[in-house]
């Protein structure tokens, strides 16, 4: 897998991880999560379309 | 007023230059290492833009610090003392291994280890410092974010141009702007600090009653002291902050000014005392992740983070020792 990746996947993961724990600001750990779910997403899919070219 | 209290309060002020002096490097590293100002230029550009905060900004920070750490009892003039004198010696300590640390975290830690020292666990507000310890965590995974994302937008916007020259120039002209707003949010947040120990030393010794909200003189004070500090400068972690991480272009320096800026804006209105160090490292980080993972000199980035875990704790220790001997003296 991209390092890339998967270190935006692992950025997510704490996010995630964090929500219970955020009482008022729950919104704030899965926001972030998300956004680092799609940059994990987009650099796999950059990353295969450059091992194709 | 008494001469302890107008000691503490000195020494208040002074975490505050440490503050300025130390984070300096925060404000003016992006603008120096890309050379869009001189660092004598520099330093002043931020100063300004750090006092210039109090205008912007309301005291939610402040009041989070005083009220929300430790319990309002346990304070006296002995325990605010203390828990200065460990975030200074931290900052201090970090300041010179050029370790960009959080003044903020060691600020909360030594707060903690001193009150702990006078009273046990038990005084601590739990909710008040998970509150801080998620956002030690959240901080600088937004600033990443968002420095990423405006880097991204900043390529597909401008990747047509064929003058790298002339967008340079742009660029360059932008990180003045970007640079201020950095700095705002820095004096707005990190100010707030030294006003919320203000705070608690005025309610702790009877100078203010328990819902008061901060008074102007501390406001411009703690605003007039982190903009002091700020002009003095901290070059050992520009360093560390301009060049060693990643190395930044002017677009870079606009991305990763402008994603911490918008964090320390958001988070200072919702009353979160967060670390601009933090804050701007994670945007910077962002910058080169956004070419690749590889563009980080992940060794330095290691050693901060390992810097950042070891604040709270090395603050708290010098802080709880310190309140002893404090306490042993009186």
């Amino acid at each position: 897998m991209d390092h890339r990746a998967a270190f935006f996947l692992a950025a997510a993961i704490v996010c995630f991880l964090l929500v219970p724990v955020s009482n008022g600001y729950a919104w704030v750990s899965a926001g972030v999560g998300t956004v680092y779910v799609l940059l994990a997403l987009a650099s796999w899919l950059d990353a295969r379309s450059q091992r194709r070219i | 007023m008494q001469a302890p209290v107008v000691f503490v309060i000195a020494v208040a002020l002074a975490f505050d230059f440490v503050n300025g002096f130390h984070d300096a490097a925060n404000s003016i590293a992006t603008v120096v290492s890309t050379r869009v100002l001189s660092p004598r230029i520099a330093v002043l550009w931020a100063a300004f833009f750090n006092f210039a905060a109090f205008l912007v900004f309301g005291d939610e920070v402040a009041s989070t610090i005083a009220k929300d750490v430790v319990l309002q009892n346990v304070l006296s003039i002995g325990v605010v003392f203390a828990g200065l004198v460990g975030a200074i010696l931290w900052d201090l300590i970090t300041f010179w291994f050029g370790l960009p640390t959080s003044s903020s975290h060691a600020l909360v830690g030594g707060m903690a280890g001193a009150a702990v020292a006078k009273a046990g666990f038990g005084v601590l507000i739990g909710e008040g410092l998970r509150k801080i310890g998620i956002f030690i965590i959240l901080s600088p995974l937004v600033g990443l974010a968002i420095g990423l994302l405006l880097t991204i937008a900043i390529f597909w916007a401008f990747h047509r141009n064929r003058s790298i020259e002339r967008l340079n120039r742009g660029f360059r002209t932008g990180q003045l702007a970007s640079a201020a707003a950095f700095s705002l949010g820095h004096g707005a947040n990190d100010a707030q600090k030294t006003m919320g120990v203000i705070l608690a030393l005025l309610i702790a010794s009877g100078h203010a009653a328990s819902d008061a909200s901060t008074p102007l003189w501390v406001v411009l004070s703690a605003h007039t002291a982190i903009g002091l500090g700020t002009l003095t400068g901290g070059w050992r972690i520009v360093k560390t902050m301009g060049s060693k991480i990643t190395r930044l272009q002017p677009a870079g320096g606009v991305a990763a000014e402008s994603g911490a800026a918008l964090t320390l804006f958001a988070t200072s209105a919702s009353g979160i005392p967060v670390s601009t160090t933090h804050t701007i490292t994670g945007a910077i980080v962002g910058v080169g992740a956004a070419r690749r993972l590889s563009a980080v000199r992940w060794g330095v980035a290691g050693r901060v983070v390992w810097a950042w875990i070891l604040t709270i704790p090395g603050a708290f220790v010098i802080a709880w020792s310190t309140f002893l001997v404090v306490d042993a003296l009186s």
